[in-house]
């Protein structure tokens, strides 16, 4: 099938933009989360001194780590993209191609860079006794695909409008800010006070925050009718993203 | 399979009109709601176009007029604003520079990516990247970045990419221009072949040779319509004609010369008349022919010199020095004929500057100017070329 191996094909430029020319390479993908990680870790275990409440709780880090990772991987995904159509103006001009191909292929790039440092920090927490549980990796991979599909219904609303409104990037990284906040993934949904709990799970990463930690720490539980609810939201937003971006895509060339 | 490639009916194009920033987010708002666009420019306007299988079509026409608007419409590119445009095969289009490569991957990666876009990927793929590589030619340059190539490098490149697709259709726009001479050739036996074998060809060019050489049809745009198609020499005969009129001089300056009592009407250099430059092999014969019209019905005589394209004079020699008087061809119209043998201009871009005079020779009226490139190979030094022999053993003559 011609689209998926330009797809596949474009995914590996993406891949290939990402560390070319940089020291360490593939490494530094795995190193910026590291990094990242080190921070939140010393300023929420040992200046904020972080605990997550209940008896048999888990540590802090494995618990910042399976939702903080799958994030990482949500919104970079989203904000990369966003310039995916704009930043290939000169190929869109002289060459017919579906577009949706360029924003398929960056938001991959994102998860896929992403997916690997999850995998491998999850394995060294198991292995260092920090109480992940490797049973839960294979649903937790699983759990990827909703998340996916979901970042890319909204990568594509955000690729197309970014054609016409150039603000919207900017914007965008404020507005993921706050997601990230407004997301159970430094504090645990059950911190939150009772009245505020529920618009907790407006957001669209409550779910799979929550869901990482069930699976994986055995923290919390999930239930169906969340699960079906988040798998809606995720094809509903791509189907959304998908007919908008079909519907704008004839203009791009005007706007670019 | 079809006979006919290309179907365009009503097709047009017109851009929204986008001043300031608010009104982007006002044209995303119209195109979400479907309400129309208030402001558009239009591009081009009412294209009918039938391209049959086999047919080679020369796209003519100044800057601005729509061409690379109608091939990006053609190619998928762009959207039309207006009517529609069927494409009942595979297109390989080279539209303007660079054929959308990255500036930072080398050619070789670039060869890949452009393949793959045009479905090309693979094993197949692998088997013909060497042949795509020899084709363009640029040696050691193929695993540098893009970037650092030149423009006639890039052309190479991408005609390389399209000549190993054999595409049903061939869409270029104006890259011959870029590449330099032996590339042309390549370029131009390779279309021929291509044409030869029952491919499909859009041509855009200003270069009336190759449209000429190239296309058997010709379809001019003028500011966004088309202006005339048909038979490639009527189009492009109709096209320069145009440009003569449109760069001749004001009436007022004719009205001027009409008044003066001797003009030239028109210079013809082998036949040839407009304003196009000939060009001669070296050691050609060149014949001037020059009709003049005279106030009074006096018969002028005729001064006709060469001059270099830096205006260093060559050669000049006037009908009286040589006892010659112009023919008289109708009533105050006057004809000057010369004809140099083998002419020893050496290769170079030349003019031709004719001059009627009054019929002493003395003094000298209108002045006319056609420009002459001389072709050949030839390593020797200056304008002409003197009869010669070196004296020795071993030296023939010259």
């Amino acid at each position: 099938m011609p689209v998926a191996r330009l797809t596949l094909r474009f995914f590996r430029r993406e891949l290939g933009n990402r560390f070319a020319g940089s020291f360490t390479g593939g490494l530094w993908a795995l190193l910026q989360p590291l990094v990242q990680l080190a921070v939140y870790a010393f300023v929420f275990v040992h200046v904020f001194k972080s605990r997550i409440p209940g008896a048999d709780a888990p540590g802090y880090v494995p618990f910042l780590v399976t939702a903080l990772w799958p994030w990482t991987a949500f919104s970079e995904a989203i904000v990369r993209s966003t310039t995916a159509v704009q930043d290939n103006a000169a190929l869109i001009g002289k060459v017919a191609l579906p577009r949706e191909v360029l924003v398929v292929a960056t938001a991959a790039s994102s998860f896929a860079v992403h997916l690997a440092g999850f995998v491998a920090i999850l394995v060294v927490l198991a292995l260092t006794g920090q109480g992940v549980s490797l049973m839960g990796l294979a649903p937790a991979l699983l759990l990827y695909i909703p998340l996916f599909a979901l970042a890319l219904g909204i990568a594509l609303i955000c690729a197309a409008v970014q054609v016409f409104v150039r603000d919207l990037v900017q914007a965008l990284g404020q507005i993921m800010m706050l997601l990230m906040f407004a997301a159970p993934i430094f504090y645990d949904s059950m911190q939150v006070p009772e009245g505020v709990r529920g618009w907790l799970a407006l957001n669209p990463f409550t779910f799979y925050a929550d869901a990482f930690r069930a699976l994986l720490l055995h923290h919390g539980a999930i239930d169906l009718t969340r699960v079906a609810f988040a798998l809606a939201t995720a094809a509903v937003v791509l189907l959304l993203g998908h007919s908008l971006f079909r519907r704008l895509d004839p203009h791009f060339e005007d706007f670019l | 399979m079809s006979a006919v490639l290309i179907e365009a009916r009503g097709l047009g194009k017109a851009y929204p009109k986008v001043h300031r920033n608010a009104d982007r987010l006002r044209a995303l708002g119209r195109l979400l709601f479907n309400l129309g666009d208030r402001e558009r420019v239009s591009v081009l306007r009412d294209v009918d176009l039938d391209v049959v299988r086999g047919e080679s079509l020369g796209l003519i026409g100044e800057n601005g007029a729509g061409k690379s608007t109608l091939l990006k419409l053609i190619t998928g590119v762009l959207t039309p604003s207006s009517g529609t445009v069927r494409v009942n095969g595979t297109i390989g289009a080279l539209l303007e520079l660079g054929a959308g490569f990255h500036p930072e991957y080398s050619g070789r990666e670039n060869i890949a990516m452009a393949a793959a876009l045009y479905g090309l990927d693979g094993a197949l793929l692998r088997e013909r990247i060497p042949k795509i590589i020899a084709f363009a030619d640029i040696g050691d340059y193929i695993d540098e970045p893009v970037k650092h190539y030149s423009s006639g490098m890039v052309v190479r490149l991408g005609f390389a990419v399209i000549a190993s697709l054999k595409p049903d259709l061939l869409v270029t726009d104006e890259v011959l221009a870029v590449g330099d001479e032996s590339f042309q050739k390549k370029c131009v036996r390779w279309i021929e072949d291509y044409l030869a074998g029952g491919g499909t060809l859009i041509l855009v060019s200003h270069s009336m040779y190759h449209v000429q050489k190239l296309c058997r049809h010709a379809c001019w745009l003028r500011g966004g319509e088309i202006a005339m198609q048909g038979d490639v020499f009527d189009v492009t005969q109709a096209y320069l004609a145009y440009h003569e009129q449109k760069s001749a001089p004001s009436t007022e300056a004719a009205a001027a010369r009409a008044g003066l009592e001797f003009s030239v009407l028109g210079v013809e250099l082998n036949g040839a008349g407009g304003d196009q430059p000939v060009v001669l092999e070296y050691g050609e014969r060149l014949r001037v022919a020059v009709r003049m019209r005279s106030r009074d019905g006096r018969a002028p005589s005729l001064a006709v010199g060469i001059v270099r394209a830096d205006g260093t004079p060559v050669y000049g020699v006037s009908s009286d020095m040589d006892g010659a008087v112009p023919e008289r061809s109708g009533p105050g119209e006057y004809r000057g004929e010369i004809e140099f043998d083998g002419l020893p201009l050496l290769p170079g871009s030349y003019s031709v500057r004719v001059h009627p005079m009054d019929p002493e020779g003395v003094r000298l009226f209108d002045t006319a100017e056609r420009g002459l490139v001389v072709r050949g190979a030839s390593r020797e030094f200056g304008l002409v070329r003197l009869a010669h022999r070196w004296i020795g053993a071993g030296a023939g003559p010259a």
